[in-house]
């Protein structure tokens, strides 16, 4: 085997500290007598033309570079291999310059240290093997689910991209939460009118052709992995036909049968077949099943008779479905919840009348909402004081610990929409603290705090509040031994993980921290990415956010998604990665277990290990596990590692 | 590498690629020197060492073996530090009943950053092993070592 030695003067920086007449010297020893050339700057232009030119007319079997950090230069040159028509990885480099040359005080000393690198080198790399990067094909193509800001965003830009899009919302309507909030902070814009036109260009734009919307849809499974996931997707009944539905309401005004919605807090009623609330989109009705007197065994076909559109637009018979979509992508946008609050003692959730939650009092605020946006007690009457607590379960451990950080500044919206509709409402803040970040966010703040009629009051923990009622059945707010009798309260509650997280996390193996919200790739590097390739994460599904937020994650996701797949373009997998030898393998699961990226899957059939070479990192902590020695890690084989270790200690 | 001065152990360091070795690129710049004891032999994580290139290191020669990892949270493959630590602790009780002192294999963290802290540990540890004096096993321990050693080799 004819074996290079290439030496880097890097000027003085090594020289002076390393003699390469005496490595050359050295090297006489070594067997197979590999040839040595020393190059004064092997990184210049003309050091790396001279080293290719080398390579080119030697044509060694295998070549050890010792110069700078390979964290430097191993791509540099192992491109150089390339360009000579040798395999990149037949080339192995010494670390002579940082880790010995400038930290090795006496010449002779540094020498020897370096001798001794070379030799590690030079026994390892007459191990190495070559390896090819494989190419495989992809699909550009990504599946959004939830159809809030943050995968609304997402979904049209990726469609304007070029891409095709399945956007899959489990509600019958897009648009998410916002959606149903009358205005927003910090700027109190209208919510519906602002996400209007992105939902007008998602449903009927230029280019919504490529994006297929699935309402009262959900994942049901997904197999594959970054760059040829298929989805599963289990679609509800929604009885209306997307498509041909004008959204006339005829149909509900026949319906017959009625109920509590849902959309609007259980506070208002709808027909069996109505939409979600007035204003929704797509503007089109849904039949609830389970209040259609149909499911009672009645024959009623009072809607389909109704519909002047004909007899295509209502299916009365249409059952679930199960469809499944190739995805190159997978973008979570699944969005968040509050806290119940019921489950925070003596704040009178669930208990007392009028005490509300945020998104209850969202609603009523809203004028779809079931007091077309009155604010209205129980009685019927404007609230004259009302109370509005911030941090309920929240910055407490034995509810949620962490600070939501949006629900300040939606108090003090909903103090400044209370004051616009009754200015003479007096309204008391009652928080533990005051969280208010950015340069937007102390407008409405400075409203309440410099109006009349607001006070503030600081509590210590939630304990120290008793929300109770009095005989006559007024509210009074007990804090520090002082009770204030008010009509309405408020209560801001955590914000967290939206229903069923837990289990699409399990469906696509993607990570939740302790507190239920999807875990990032990394905290602040990665944060839109998920622990699994190719699934990203938009909006608070992955922590409490605010829509701006929200939107610029939405597009975060949508620049992984394009750098990542192009149509035609293959996906390198690259060659540093562990391979499971079957005859070796027990069978026994370890390297599953400690693989930090869930890239090995266990084959039933044959009873092995078996590594998707796609999702692997290189990381070795498999290799290093496997009780068999069935697992090779290329470029890094035990035999590798202990041939270098033979040769530096010999 | 025997000086003058008398007992130079040899040892070998195991150094993350992403943390510990680019700490050491780190103190490298900073050219401030340090004993020459330590040959680095480069892995990406240090989830990759096994416990057993340890026990060869040993056997071929090694007084000691350092392994540099990054910090807990901070390992580019999520969580090889934590397999690491695992290992080194499970090691540390084998090596002991090898008569190897533990001082003999230390894992340590050093970040990407941190090139006077990887100054500051090398120095530690060829002092600590400078102190031990060169590794001597029994024929007993030796022979055990060995066996596990190739045991290793053969698989």
């Amino acid at each position: 085997m004819k074996i290079g030695i290439y030496f880097c003067n890097c000027g003085s920086n090594i020289s002076d500290k390393i003699s390469a007449e005496a490595v050359t010297e050295a090297v006489l020893s070594f067997p197979e007598h590999p040839y040595v050339t020393i190059i004064g700057f092997i990184c210049s232009e003309d050091g790396k033309a001279e080293f290719e030119e080398s390579l080119k007319r030697e044509r060694p079997d295998r070549v050890v570079v010792a110069a700078c950090s390979p964290r430097d230069h191993e791509s540099t040159f192992r491109r150089c291999m390339a360009n000579a028509g040798l395999n990149p990885y037949l080339m192995q480099m010494v670390n002579i310059r940082e880790q010995i040359a400038w930290v090795t005080e006496e010449p002779a000393i540094a020498t020897e240290k370096a001798i001794r690198a070379i030799r590690g080198a030079f026994f390892r790399v007459r191990l190495q093997e070559p390896l090819e990067k494989k190419q495989l094909e992809t699909c550009p193509d990504a599946l959004v689910i939830g159809a809030g800001p943050a995968g609304m965003k997402a979904a049209l830009s990726l469609a304007e991209a070029g891409r095709s899009v399945v956007l899959v919302e489990r509600t019958p309507f897009i648009g998410g939460l916002p959606v149903r909030f009358e205005e927003l902070f910090p700027a109190l814009e209208c919510a519906p009118c602002m996400l209007e036109p992105l939902m007008g260009d998602l449903l009927h734009g230029d280019y919504a052709e490529r994006i297929e919307l699935m309402t009262m849809s959900e994942l049901v499974e997904v197999t594959g992995f970054y760059g040829n996931f298929i989805a599963k997707i289990r679609q509800k009944p929604r009885h209306v036909s997307l498509h041909d539905c004008i959204g006339c309401g005829e149909c509900v005004e026949a319906c017959p049968a009625t109920s509590m919605n849902e959309f609007n807090s259980n506070a208002s009623l709808r027909k069996a077949i109505d939409f979600a609330f007035a204003g929704v989109l797509p503007n089109a009705p849904f039949l609830m099943e389970e209040i259609c007197v149909r499911s009672r065994g009645e024959e009623c076909r009072a809607c389909k008779d109704s519909c002047p559109m004909g007899e295509d637009v209502i299916n009365l018979e249409e059952v679930e479905t199960i469809v499944e979509r190739r995805v190159g992508s997978i973008i979570l946008a699944t969005g968040a919840g509050l806290y119940d609050a019921s489950r925070v003692a003596g704040i009178g959730m669930g208990t007392l009348p009028d005490v509300y939650d945020a998104l209850q009092f969202e609603r009523m605020l809203s004028s779809t909402g079931p007091t077309g946006g009155e604010i209205l007690t129980k009685g019927g009457n404007a609230p004259a004081s009302v109370a509005i607590i911030h941090c309920v379960g929240s910055l407490d451990e034995a509810h949620i610990p962490y600070c939501s950080g949006i629900c300040c500044q939606y108090a003090f919206k909903f103090n400044h929409l209370i004051m616009a509709k009754n200015p003479e409402t007096r309204i008391t803040h009652y928080h533990r603290e005051l969280v208010l970040p950015g340069k937007e966010a102390q407008t409405l703040y400075h409203h309440a705090a410099h109006n009349k009629n607001s006070r503030m009051k600081r509590y210590d923990g939630i304990k120290d509040l008793k929300i109770t009622q009095d005989d006559n059945g007024g509210l009074n707010v007990n804090a520090k031994g002082e009770a204030s009798p008010v009509d309405m309260v408020i209560l801001c509650p955590a914000v967290i993980p939206a229903e069923g997280a837990g289990t699409l996390s399990s469906k696509l193996d993607v990570s939740c921290d302790s507190f239920g919200f999807f875990r990032e790739l990394h905290g602040r590097m990665d944060a839109a990415q998920s622990t699994i390739k190719g699934v990203y994460l938009a909006g608070s599904c992955q922590e409490p956010m605010d829509i701006r937020t929200a939107m610029l994650e939405g597009m975060a996701t949508v620049g992984y998604t394009l750098a990542g797949l192009q149509p035609g373009r293959m996906i390198e997998i690259e060659p540093i990665s562990a391979e499971v030898d079957e005859t070796h393998c027990s069978g026994c699961h370890l390297c599953i277990s400690v693989c930090p990226y869930r890239a090995i899957s266990f084959d039933t059939e044959r009873n092995v290990s078996s590594i998707n070479a796609v999702l692997c990192h290189g990381c070795g902590t498999c290799v290093a596990a496997c009780p068999s020695g069935a697992i090779t890690g290329h470029h890094f084989t035990n035999a590798q590692i202990m041939a270098e270790m033979e040769g530096v200690l010999k | 590498m025997t000086s003058e001065k008398g007992f130079e152990p040899k040892i070998i360091g195991f150094l993350c690629n992403w943390c510990s070795y680019a700490g050491a690129d780190k103190a490298g710049g900073m050219q401030v020197p340090y004993p020459p004891n330590v040959q680095v032999i480069r892995v990406m994580c240090s989830g990759r060492v096994d416990p057993q290139f340890i026990l060869s290191a040993l056997v071929k020669g090694a007084d000691g073996v350092i392994i540099l990892a990054c910090h807990p949270g901070d390992c580019h493959y999520k969580e090889g530090n934590c397999r690491a630590l695992q290992r080194h602790s499970m090691l540390n009780l084998m090596l002991e009943q090898l008569g190897v002192e533990k001082e003999r294999c230390r894992l340590d963290y050093v970040s990407a950053g941190e090139g006077e802290k990887f100054n500051r540990v090398i120095a530690e540890m060829v002092q600590s092993v400078r102190m031990l004096g060169p590794l001597l096993l029994t024929p007993e321990n030796r022979a055990q070592v060995i066996c596990l050693d190739e045991q290793f080799t053969e698989c």
